[in-house]
Protein backbone atom coordinates (compact mmCIF):
# COMPACT_ATOMS: atom_id res chain seq x y z
CA UNK A 1 0.00 0.00 0.00
CA UNK A 2 1.38 3.39 -0.97
CA UNK A 3 1.12 6.76 0.73
CA UNK A 4 -0.46 8.31 -2.34
CA UNK A 5 -3.64 7.16 -4.02
CA UNK A 6 -3.48 5.04 -7.13
CA UNK A 7 -6.19 4.43 -9.71
CA UNK A 8 -6.70 1.07 -7.98
CA UNK A 9 -7.10 2.07 -4.33
CA UNK A 10 -6.87 4.82 -1.73
CA UNK A 11 -3.38 5.43 -0.31
CA UNK A 12 -2.38 5.47 3.34
CA UNK A 13 -2.85 9.23 3.73
CA UNK A 14 -6.37 9.29 2.28
CA UNK A 15 -7.37 6.29 4.39
CA UNK A 16 -5.93 7.90 7.48
CA UNK A 17 -8.02 11.02 6.85
CA UNK A 18 -11.15 8.94 6.26
CA UNK A 19 -10.90 6.72 9.34
CA UNK A 20 -9.53 9.40 11.66
CA UNK A 21 -12.56 11.56 10.88
CA UNK A 22 -14.87 8.57 11.44
CA UNK A 23 -13.30 7.98 14.86
CA UNK A 24 -13.48 11.67 15.79
CA UNK A 25 -17.16 11.87 14.77
CA UNK A 26 -17.94 9.03 17.19
CA UNK A 27 -15.95 10.81 19.93
CA UNK A 28 -17.82 14.05 19.16
CA UNK A 29 -21.29 12.55 19.49
CA UNK A 30 -20.25 10.80 22.70
CA UNK A 31 -18.81 13.97 24.26
CA UNK A 32 -21.88 16.00 23.29
CA UNK A 33 -24.26 13.41 24.76
CA UNK A 34 -22.26 13.18 27.98
CA UNK A 35 -22.10 16.96 28.38
CA UNK A 36 -25.82 17.29 27.70
CA UNK A 37 -26.63 15.13 30.72
CA UNK A 38 -24.48 17.12 33.15
CA UNK A 39 -25.39 20.16 35.24
CA UNK A 40 -23.40 23.34 34.66
CA UNK A 41 -20.00 22.88 36.23
CA UNK A 42 -16.38 22.03 35.72
CA UNK A 43 -17.04 18.60 34.20
CA UNK A 44 -19.51 19.88 31.66
CA UNK A 45 -17.22 22.76 30.67
CA UNK A 46 -14.29 20.38 30.32
CA UNK A 47 -16.25 17.97 28.07
CA UNK A 48 -17.51 20.85 25.95
CA UNK A 49 -13.99 22.32 25.68
CA UNK A 50 -12.81 18.95 24.36
CA UNK A 51 -15.79 18.72 22.00
CA UNK A 52 -14.90 22.12 20.56
CA UNK A 53 -11.21 21.22 20.21
CA UNK A 54 -12.02 17.96 18.39
CA UNK A 55 -14.54 19.80 16.21
CA UNK A 56 -11.87 22.25 15.11
CA UNK A 57 -9.55 19.28 14.55
CA UNK A 58 -12.14 17.75 12.19
CA UNK A 59 -12.43 21.05 10.34
CA UNK A 60 -8.64 21.17 9.91
CA UNK A 61 -8.53 17.52 8.79
CA UNK A 62 -11.27 18.10 6.20
CA UNK A 63 -9.37 21.05 4.74
CA UNK A 64 -6.17 18.98 4.56
CA UNK A 65 -8.11 16.03 3.19
CA UNK A 66 -9.59 18.05 0.32
CA UNK A 67 -6.19 19.56 -0.40
CA UNK A 68 -4.67 16.08 -0.50
CA UNK A 69 -7.50 14.85 -2.72
CA UNK A 70 -6.86 17.67 -5.18
CA UNK A 71 -3.12 16.83 -5.34
CA UNK A 72 -3.76 13.15 -6.01
CA UNK A 73 -5.34 10.83 -8.43
CA UNK A 74 -8.05 8.64 -6.94
CA UNK A 75 -9.71 5.36 -7.82
CA UNK A 76 -12.71 6.02 -10.08
CA UNK A 77 -16.22 4.73 -9.56
CA UNK A 78 -16.71 1.35 -11.22
CA UNK A 79 -17.74 1.46 -14.90
CA UNK A 80 -20.81 -0.71 -14.47
CA UNK A 81 -22.75 1.80 -12.34
CA UNK A 82 -26.10 3.04 -13.59
CA UNK A 83 -26.30 6.81 -14.12
CA UNK A 84 -28.55 7.28 -11.07
CA UNK A 85 -26.09 5.29 -8.91
CA UNK A 86 -23.27 7.46 -10.18
CA UNK A 87 -25.23 10.65 -9.32
CA UNK A 88 -26.18 9.29 -5.93
CA UNK A 89 -22.55 8.50 -5.12
CA UNK A 90 -21.45 12.01 -6.16
CA UNK A 91 -24.28 13.59 -4.19
CA UNK A 92 -23.53 11.56 -1.06
CA UNK A 93 -19.81 12.35 -1.14
CA UNK A 94 -20.50 16.03 -1.81
CA UNK A 95 -22.94 16.12 1.09
CA UNK A 96 -20.43 14.43 3.42
CA UNK A 97 -17.72 16.96 2.66
CA UNK A 98 -20.16 19.88 2.92
CA UNK A 99 -21.47 18.68 6.28
CA UNK A 100 -17.96 18.08 7.62
CA UNK A 101 -17.36 21.80 6.98
CA UNK A 102 -20.75 23.06 8.05
CA UNK A 103 -21.04 21.21 11.35
CA UNK A 104 -17.77 22.43 12.95
CA UNK A 105 -18.37 25.92 11.54
CA UNK A 106 -21.89 26.04 13.01
CA UNK A 107 -20.47 24.87 16.35
CA UNK A 108 -17.70 27.46 16.29
CA UNK A 109 -20.15 30.23 15.33
CA UNK A 110 -22.53 29.07 18.03
CA UNK A 111 -19.79 29.37 20.67
CA UNK A 112 -19.00 32.88 19.45
CA UNK A 113 -22.68 33.87 19.54
CA UNK A 114 -22.93 32.55 23.09
CA UNK A 115 -19.85 34.47 24.18
CA UNK A 116 -17.75 31.38 24.96
CA UNK A 117 -14.68 31.66 22.73
CA UNK A 118 -13.12 28.51 21.32
CA UNK A 119 -9.61 27.37 22.12
CA UNK A 120 -7.85 24.50 20.38
CA UNK A 121 -6.80 22.27 23.30
CA UNK A 122 -5.55 25.39 25.11
CA UNK A 123 -2.80 25.92 22.52
CA UNK A 124 -4.43 28.86 20.79
CA UNK A 125 -7.67 30.74 20.84
CA UNK A 126 -9.76 31.04 17.70
CA UNK A 127 -11.27 34.39 16.75
CA UNK A 128 -14.97 34.89 17.34
CA UNK A 129 -16.87 34.54 14.06
CA UNK A 130 -19.85 36.66 15.15
CA UNK A 131 -20.50 39.04 18.02
CA UNK A 132 -22.55 37.84 20.99
CA UNK A 133 -26.17 37.36 20.03
CA UNK A 134 -28.49 35.11 21.98
CA UNK A 135 -31.17 34.70 19.30
CA UNK A 136 -28.51 33.73 16.77
CA UNK A 137 -27.01 31.33 19.32
CA UNK A 138 -30.33 29.51 19.77
CA UNK A 139 -30.84 29.28 16.02
CA UNK A 140 -27.30 27.90 15.61
CA UNK A 141 -27.82 25.25 18.30
CA UNK A 142 -30.81 24.01 16.32
CA UNK A 143 -28.82 24.19 13.08
CA UNK A 144 -25.83 22.34 14.58
CA UNK A 145 -28.04 19.53 15.87
CA UNK A 146 -30.09 19.33 12.65
CA UNK A 147 -26.94 19.13 10.53
CA UNK A 148 -25.66 16.29 12.72
CA UNK A 149 -28.92 14.39 12.12
CA UNK A 150 -28.57 14.98 8.37
CA UNK A 151 -24.96 13.75 8.60
CA UNK A 152 -26.11 10.58 10.37
CA UNK A 153 -28.58 9.93 7.53
CA UNK A 154 -26.00 10.57 4.80
CA UNK A 155 -23.44 8.38 6.62
CA UNK A 156 -26.03 5.59 6.74
CA UNK A 157 -26.56 5.94 2.99
CA UNK A 158 -22.77 5.99 2.46
CA UNK A 159 -22.36 2.78 4.48
CA UNK A 160 -25.26 1.08 2.69
CA UNK A 161 -23.66 2.03 -0.61
CA UNK A 162 -20.31 0.59 0.46
CA UNK A 163 -21.94 -2.64 1.62
CA UNK A 164 -23.98 -2.92 -1.58
CA UNK A 165 -20.77 -2.58 -3.61
CA UNK A 166 -19.12 -5.27 -1.55
CA UNK A 167 -21.92 -7.83 -1.28
CA UNK A 168 -24.17 -7.12 -4.26
CA UNK A 169 -21.87 -5.76 -6.96
CA UNK A 170 -18.97 -7.77 -5.52
CA UNK A 171 -16.51 -5.04 -6.54
CA UNK A 172 -13.56 -3.55 -4.63
CA UNK A 173 -15.12 -0.15 -3.73
CA UNK A 174 -15.24 -0.97 0.00
CA UNK A 175 -11.95 -2.85 0.12
CA UNK A 176 -9.98 -0.05 -1.50
CA UNK A 177 -10.73 2.20 1.50
CA UNK A 178 -9.85 -0.51 4.03
CA UNK A 179 -6.34 -0.85 5.39
CA UNK A 180 -4.75 -4.30 5.52
CA UNK A 181 -6.62 -5.57 2.46
CA UNK A 182 -5.41 -6.35 -1.03
CA UNK A 183 -7.20 -5.35 -4.18
CA UNK B 1 -10.77 63.31 94.69
CA UNK B 2 -8.77 60.12 94.94
CA UNK B 3 -10.34 58.65 91.85
CA UNK B 4 -9.42 61.44 89.47
CA UNK B 5 -5.91 60.27 88.59
CA UNK B 6 -7.28 56.80 87.90
CA UNK B 7 -10.00 58.11 85.61
CA UNK B 8 -7.49 60.28 83.84
CA UNK B 9 -5.12 57.36 83.34
CA UNK B 10 -7.95 55.22 82.05
CA UNK B 11 -9.12 57.90 79.67
CA UNK B 12 -5.59 58.43 78.39
CA UNK B 13 -5.11 54.71 77.97
CA UNK B 14 -8.34 54.37 75.99
CA UNK B 15 -7.47 57.36 73.88
CA UNK B 16 -4.04 56.08 72.99
CA UNK B 17 -5.43 52.62 72.25
CA UNK B 18 -7.98 54.15 69.90
CA UNK B 19 -5.28 56.22 68.26
CA UNK B 20 -3.10 53.15 67.74
CA UNK B 21 -6.01 51.16 66.27
CA UNK B 22 -6.88 53.85 63.76
CA UNK B 23 -4.89 53.43 60.54
CA UNK B 24 -2.25 56.08 60.44
CA UNK B 25 -2.73 58.17 57.33
CA UNK B 26 0.30 58.22 55.07
CA UNK B 27 0.01 61.96 54.98
CA UNK B 28 -2.16 64.16 57.06
CA UNK B 29 -5.02 65.30 54.85
CA UNK B 30 -3.55 68.68 54.16
CA UNK B 31 -5.59 71.75 53.57
CA UNK B 32 -6.28 71.93 49.87
CA UNK B 33 -6.35 68.14 49.67
CA UNK B 34 -8.73 66.54 47.24
CA UNK B 35 -11.56 64.07 47.54
CA UNK B 36 -12.40 62.14 44.41
CA UNK B 37 -15.48 60.00 43.89
CA UNK B 38 -16.43 57.69 41.08
CA UNK B 39 -18.31 58.74 37.99
CA UNK B 40 -19.86 55.29 37.63
CA UNK B 41 -21.40 55.95 34.23
CA UNK B 42 -17.99 56.62 32.70
CA UNK B 43 -15.97 54.00 34.53
CA UNK B 44 -15.35 50.32 34.06
CA UNK B 45 -14.01 47.49 36.14
CA UNK B 46 -13.38 44.28 34.21
CA UNK B 47 -11.91 40.87 34.80
CA UNK B 48 -10.43 38.45 32.32
CA UNK B 49 -9.64 34.80 32.82
CA UNK B 50 -8.89 31.74 30.75
CA UNK B 51 -11.61 29.13 30.42
CA UNK B 52 -10.25 25.96 28.81
CA UNK B 53 -7.62 28.11 27.15
CA UNK B 54 -10.06 30.71 25.83
CA UNK B 55 -10.18 34.25 27.13
CA UNK B 56 -13.41 35.13 28.95
CA UNK B 57 -14.20 38.66 30.02
CA UNK B 58 -16.64 39.95 32.57
CA UNK B 59 -17.31 43.21 34.30
CA UNK B 60 -18.45 44.47 37.64
CA UNK B 61 -21.05 47.09 36.80
CA UNK B 62 -21.58 48.21 40.40
CA UNK B 63 -18.72 49.50 42.51
CA UNK B 64 -17.61 52.60 44.34
CA UNK B 65 -14.24 54.31 44.53
CA UNK B 66 -12.99 57.11 46.71
CA UNK B 67 -9.55 58.63 46.52
CA UNK B 68 -8.35 61.08 49.14
CA UNK B 69 -5.06 62.72 48.48
CA UNK B 70 -3.21 65.96 48.10
CA UNK B 71 -4.44 68.14 45.27
CA UNK B 72 -3.71 66.47 41.92
CA UNK B 73 -1.31 64.03 43.53
CA UNK B 74 -2.39 60.47 44.38
CA UNK B 75 0.96 59.64 46.01
CA UNK B 76 0.54 59.60 49.76
CA UNK B 77 -3.21 59.38 49.45
CA UNK B 78 -5.77 56.76 50.28
CA UNK B 79 -7.86 54.69 47.94
CA UNK B 80 -10.97 52.74 48.86
CA UNK B 81 -12.84 50.47 46.46
CA UNK B 82 -15.97 48.44 47.17
CA UNK B 83 -17.29 46.05 44.56
CA UNK B 84 -20.75 44.52 44.43
CA UNK B 85 -19.59 41.05 43.41
CA UNK B 86 -23.10 39.67 42.92
CA UNK B 87 -23.66 42.17 40.11
CA UNK B 88 -20.91 40.55 38.01
CA UNK B 89 -21.73 40.22 34.33
CA UNK B 90 -19.96 38.02 31.79
CA UNK B 91 -22.71 38.32 29.22
CA UNK B 92 -24.06 34.84 29.91
CA UNK B 93 -26.49 34.06 32.72
CA UNK B 94 -25.31 30.46 33.13
CA UNK B 95 -21.69 31.54 33.46
CA UNK B 96 -22.68 34.35 35.83
CA UNK B 97 -24.62 31.92 38.04
CA UNK B 98 -21.63 29.56 38.19
CA UNK B 99 -19.36 32.46 39.22
CA UNK B 100 -21.82 33.61 41.91
CA UNK B 101 -22.11 30.08 43.28
CA UNK B 102 -20.80 28.80 46.59
CA UNK B 103 -17.68 27.21 45.06
CA UNK B 104 -16.57 30.45 43.43
CA UNK B 105 -17.52 33.95 44.65
CA UNK B 106 -20.17 32.69 47.12
CA UNK B 107 -21.95 36.02 46.80
CA UNK B 108 -24.68 35.16 49.31
CA UNK B 109 -22.09 34.98 52.05
CA UNK B 110 -19.58 37.44 50.58
CA UNK B 111 -21.53 39.99 48.58
CA UNK B 112 -18.71 42.53 48.50
CA UNK B 113 -15.05 42.66 47.63
CA UNK B 114 -12.96 45.58 48.85
CA UNK B 115 -9.60 47.12 48.22
CA UNK B 116 -8.25 49.57 50.70
CA UNK B 117 -4.91 51.14 49.89
CA UNK B 118 -3.22 53.34 52.46
CA UNK B 119 0.13 53.38 50.79
CA UNK B 120 0.29 54.99 47.36
CA UNK B 121 3.70 55.73 45.92
CA UNK B 122 5.03 57.11 42.66
CA UNK B 123 6.47 54.54 40.30
CA UNK B 124 8.41 54.76 37.05
CA UNK B 125 5.29 54.87 34.89
CA UNK B 126 2.64 56.09 37.30
CA UNK B 127 1.68 55.03 40.77
CA UNK B 128 1.57 51.92 42.87
CA UNK B 129 -1.20 51.37 45.40
CA UNK B 130 -0.46 48.80 48.07
CA UNK B 131 -3.29 47.70 50.25
CA UNK B 132 -5.61 45.06 51.52
CA UNK B 133 -7.65 43.26 48.89
CA UNK B 134 -10.53 41.27 50.33
CA UNK B 135 -12.36 38.76 48.15
CA UNK B 136 -14.60 35.99 49.45
CA UNK B 137 -13.68 36.97 53.00
CA UNK B 138 -9.93 36.47 52.47
CA UNK B 139 -7.64 39.48 52.76
CA UNK B 140 -4.26 39.71 51.07
CA UNK B 141 -1.83 42.50 50.48
CA UNK B 142 -2.01 43.43 46.83
CA UNK B 143 -0.20 45.85 44.54
CA UNK B 144 -2.27 47.78 42.05
CA UNK B 145 -0.25 49.85 39.60
CA UNK B 146 -2.15 52.67 37.94
CA UNK B 147 -1.84 55.85 35.96
CA UNK B 148 -3.52 59.07 36.92
CA UNK B 149 -4.09 62.30 35.13
CA UNK B 150 -6.25 65.24 35.91
CA UNK B 151 -8.30 67.20 33.45
CA UNK B 152 -10.57 70.14 33.54
CA UNK B 153 -13.92 69.42 31.95
CA UNK B 154 -16.75 71.92 31.81
CA UNK B 155 -15.42 73.72 34.81
CA UNK B 156 -15.04 70.57 36.91
CA UNK B 157 -11.81 68.86 37.82
CA UNK B 158 -11.81 65.17 36.99
CA UNK B 159 -9.22 62.48 37.42
CA UNK B 160 -8.68 59.59 35.04
CA UNK B 161 -7.31 56.53 36.72
CA UNK B 162 -6.47 53.33 34.87
CA UNK B 163 -4.53 50.20 35.50
CA UNK B 164 -4.60 46.47 35.92
CA UNK B 165 -3.34 43.81 38.22
CA UNK B 166 -3.26 40.04 38.21
CA UNK B 167 -5.07 38.30 41.03
CA UNK B 168 -4.62 34.59 41.69
CA UNK B 169 -8.16 33.50 42.49
CA UNK B 170 -7.13 30.48 44.59
CA UNK B 171 -5.26 32.76 47.00
CA UNK B 172 -8.70 34.05 47.95
CA UNK B 173 -10.49 30.71 47.95
CA UNK B 174 -12.37 31.57 44.77
CA UNK B 175 -12.47 27.98 43.62
CA UNK B 176 -13.59 25.23 45.95
CA UNK B 177 -14.22 21.59 45.13
CA UNK B 178 -13.84 20.88 41.40
CA UNK B 179 -12.94 24.52 40.82
CA UNK B 180 -9.61 24.12 42.62
CA UNK B 181 -8.32 22.69 39.37
CA UNK B 182 -7.01 25.38 37.08
CA UNK B 183 -7.26 23.64 33.70
CA UNK B 184 -10.87 24.70 33.12
CA UNK B 185 -10.71 28.07 34.87
CA UNK B 186 -7.24 29.58 35.08
CA UNK B 187 -5.87 30.69 38.43
CA UNK B 188 -4.73 34.05 37.11
CA UNK B 189 -7.44 36.64 36.72
CA UNK B 190 -6.54 40.00 35.24
CA UNK B 191 -8.51 42.82 36.81
CA UNK B 192 -8.43 46.04 34.84
CA UNK B 193 -10.06 49.37 35.43
CA UNK B 194 -10.55 52.68 33.68
CA UNK B 195 -12.12 55.18 36.03
CA UNK B 196 -13.35 58.71 35.77
CA UNK B 197 -13.28 60.40 39.15
CA UNK B 198 -14.86 63.71 39.95
CA UNK B 199 -13.07 65.92 42.39
CA UNK B 200 -14.58 67.82 45.25
CA UNK B 201 -12.39 70.17 47.25
CA UNK B 202 -12.17 69.39 50.94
Amino acid sequence: MTLRNTTQRWGVIAQLFHWLIVALLIVQVTLAEMADDLPNGVRKLSLLARHKSFGITILMLVILRLAWRSLNTHPPLPDNLKPYERSLARLTHGALYTLLFAIPLSGWTMSSARGFPVSWFGFFQLPDLVPKNHALYEWLVMTHVTLVCVLAAVVALHMLGALKHHFVHKDDVLKRMLPFTRT
Amino acid sequence: MRRAPLMLTLALALFSAAAAAAPAPAVAPAAGGAHYTLDAAKSSLEFTFLQAGARNTGRFPRFTVTLDCGASEPAGGRLAVTVDVAALDTGDTDRDEILRGDDLFAVKKFPRATFSATHITKSADGYDAVGALTIRGVTRETHVPFTFREASEAGATVGYMAGKTVVRRLDFGVGQGDWKATDQAGNEVTVSFALRLTRAAH
